[in-house]
């Protein structure tokens, strides 16, 4: 008994790290969101003006609104992809799964910001997708709609963020006996009763779990609205990070920042009692 | 209101790539049946099982239910059911649902699925367990889940794949006795799986011997025990002393083989010759020893020397060297007045041992 608490140490280092590089600064980040700025510097004092603040321009609660919802659509377009691929990959081809993985590990591995400019090449007014629509004559002039828009947003997205649906997916579909489906099948259910039943409800946690990841990186983000997404997508992560930068107003970045972190943390919660009162699989 | 159940394997033959798992397979299994297959472990036990169910198609050769083909017919649309090896329990399901699962899918009314469950679990033993999860059991009462899950689908025939393996001894005997009993007392034909030989003794109605996915022998548990056809047979079925000889004159009414200059006298068979190469089998519980020496004859008479002693609790096995290159083993039973005051109860000790010609089966090589 006492053995094993002695391994508890060996986590320290990962601890030491998560309060010195994680919990300090999100702190001291919490702080920060009742002081002041004034044109001296900051205020130290304990307000909620700066929440208050939120609610008086519509434009905050706006951008915000529309960044969960531009990551609720990723997030849903990443798990709905990623399952067929997660699923062939987990069952279908089991030969080829070394191969599919590595690509999609060497797409993580690959800077963020090429993938994004990638997207926009082929996106943009004279990009691949108008090329190919004008060289097909279905349209005469290049169509606008697909750079500098929340669709836009949400395309890169998805195609930046699916590694992260399609592996927790996938691991947990790998978790899955054989024996299970061919148990199903010898009980009497098809193999859509079979999906339905076992494989769907043995995959909750991945879906649950990619769903998470996509939604919260995808809300987050602010590089891929800044390149692809134009004043149409603009979303709250490149507000806050504007009060860190242009306008040096910490103490409102860091109200912005834990009220979007809020309804962040909402929505997922909101998701997992869904999934759980949905009670998919009898 | 049973009606006949009759299962036929014609002519089945399945390869994977080189490997050929189950070879011109023709069994003939019969309405209430418990039928065995039983072989070393890679003998296409497993393959011809996934065949009957529908798992794998076989490359050729037919299965037929009551006269009607079924191997064009997806394994959930089969009359059977299977109990798998590794029990392949639905882990997030309770109890009470996998039993169901079955009943579930083909919309049977609740009430009626309730009472269902309750019966099968009532024949298991396991009363009171329906709101737990699989992890939450031991293997013995995973097993009987599984078992019930297929039972209560009420199968035309019943698939078992070693189900007992990997349970412990005492669970084991216990749950084969308990298989044997719900067998018959719901009246089902079953195809039992294992490389167990004692396990197929105890539990089948019939034997199918198999090797290398062929049949060696099918038969009544007593009859392969008495009359193996094969050396194989003899080997894989009980305990046998096997000897190595040759034959060395054909008598009238007996063989004698030499075995390294031993002479051992055997019925006549019909298909030996002279200088044959031929494979000898004795049951050790055939062997006596002799402690006076009586004036009846015996075909065989031979001495030897005790090297181990092994104590069995209602038997006793002595391991006996007859030379350097022969032994035997030696099985009695253990009587209270024969231990102590008898000759030759010591390692060491000299014995007599005599065995009759009938009771050496003789195998051609
Ligand atoms: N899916 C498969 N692919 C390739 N070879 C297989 C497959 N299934 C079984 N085999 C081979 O067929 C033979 C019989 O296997 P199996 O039926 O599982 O034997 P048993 O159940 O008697 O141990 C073995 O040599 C095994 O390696
Ligand atoms: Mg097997």
């Amino acid at each position: 008994m006492k053995k094993r608490n002695k391994h508890i140490y060996l986590l320290s280092p990962l601890y030491i790290y998560l309060i010195l590089f994680f919990f300090a600064p999100i702190f001291i980040l919490f702080i920060y969101s009742f002081w002041l700025k004034s044109s001296s510097g900051f205020i130290h004092t304990f307000t909620l003006q700066n929440y208050i603040k939120i609610f008086s321009n519509p434009l905050y609660l706006t951008v915000i609104r529309n960044s969960i919802l531009i990551g609720l659509v990723t997030a849903v377009i990443c798990v709905l992809a990623s399952y067929p691929v997660a699923y062939a990959i987990a069952f279908k081809y089991k030969k080829l799964q070394d191969v599919i993985l590595y690509i999609i590990l060497i797409s993580l591995f690959s800077s963020y910001l090429v993938r994004v400019y990638a997207w926009r090449i082929i996106l943009g007014r004279y990009g691949l997708i108008n090329q190919i629509l004008i060289y097909l004559k279905l349209i005469k002039e290049p169509l606008t709609f697909f750079l500098y828009s929340p669709t836009s947003v949400i395309i890169t997205l998805v195609f930046i963020l699916i590694p992260f649906t399609i592996l927790p997916i996938y691991s947990s579909l790998t978790n899955i006996s054989i024996d299970l489906h061919e148990a199903a099948a010898d009980l009497g259910a098809n193999k859509f009763k079979t999906f339905f039943k076992v494989t769907l409800p043995l995959s909750k946690s991945g879906v649950t779990s990619g769903f998470i990841f996509s939604f919260v990186l995808a809300t987050g983000d602010y590089v891929t609205p800044q390149l692809v997404g134009g004043t149409q997508g603009l979303m709250i992560g490149r507000i806050i990070s504007d009060q860190f930068g242009m306008a040096f107003n910490w103490p409102f970045g860091s109200s912005l920042a834990y009220f979007t972190l809020f309804l962040i943390v909402l929505t997922v919660n909101l998701f997992i009692w869904i999934v759980k009162i949905l009670k998919i699989g009898r | 209101m049973s009606s006949e159940n009759e299962l036929l394997i014609e002519n089945t033959y399945k390869n994977f790539g080189n490997v050929s798992a189950v070879k011109n397979f023709n069994l003939k299994v019969e309405d209430n049946e418990f039928v065995t297959l039983l072989g070393p472990s890679g003998c296409g036990k497993t393959t011809l099982l996934r065949i009957i169910a529908g798992f794998e198609i076989p490359d050729s050769g037919d299965v037929l239910l009551n006269g009607k083909s079924i191997v064009n017919i997806p394994p959930y649309k089969r009359p059977l059911n299977m109990v798998f090896q590794r029990y392949a329990l639905f882990p997030h399901m309770t109890v009470y649902e996998n039993i169901a699962f079955s009943q579930f899918l083909k919309k049977k009314p609740k009430e009626e699925i309730k009472n269902k469950v309750k019966k099968m679990l009532e024949l298991v033993q396991l009363e009171g367990f329906e709101k737990r999860k699989p992890d939450q059991l031991s293997g013995g009462q995973c097993q009987r889940v599984a078992l019930v899950r297929a039972l209560i689908n009420e199968p035309k025939v019943l698939l078992l794949d070693e189900p007992l393996g990997a349970l412990d001894l005492k669970i084991r005997k216990d749950m084969q006795i308990e298989i044997k009993n719900i067998q018959e007392r719901l009246k089902m034909t079953f195809i039992y799986v294992t490389h167990d030989q004692e396990e197929a003794m105890v539990m089948s109605d019939r034997i199918v011997l198999m090797r290398n996915g062929e049949i060696i022998q099918i038969g009544k548990p007593k009859e392969i025990y008495n009359y193996p056809n094969s050396i194989f047979s003899a080997k894989f079925i009980g305990e046998n002393n096997i000897l190595d000889g040759e034959v060395l004159e054909i008598k009238n009414d007996h063989l004698v083989i030499d075995i390294n200059g031993l002479n051992i006298l055997t019925n006549k068979t019909s298909n030996v010759k002279i200088r044959d190469k031929v494979f000898l089998a004795i049951r050790p519980e055939k062997i006596k020893r002799i402690y006076t020496i009586e004036n009846k004859s015996f075909d065989n008479h031979i001495v030897g020397k005790i090297e181990k002693i092994v104590f069995f609790g209602s038997t006793i096995k002595y391991y006996v060297s007859i030379s350097e290159e022969i032994f035997l083993v030696i099985e009695e039973k253990v009587a209270e007045e024969n231990n102590k005051h008898v000759k030759g109860n010591n390692i060491g000790d000299e014995v007599n041992l005599r065995f009759s010609k009938e009771d050496v089966d003789i195998f051609l090589k």
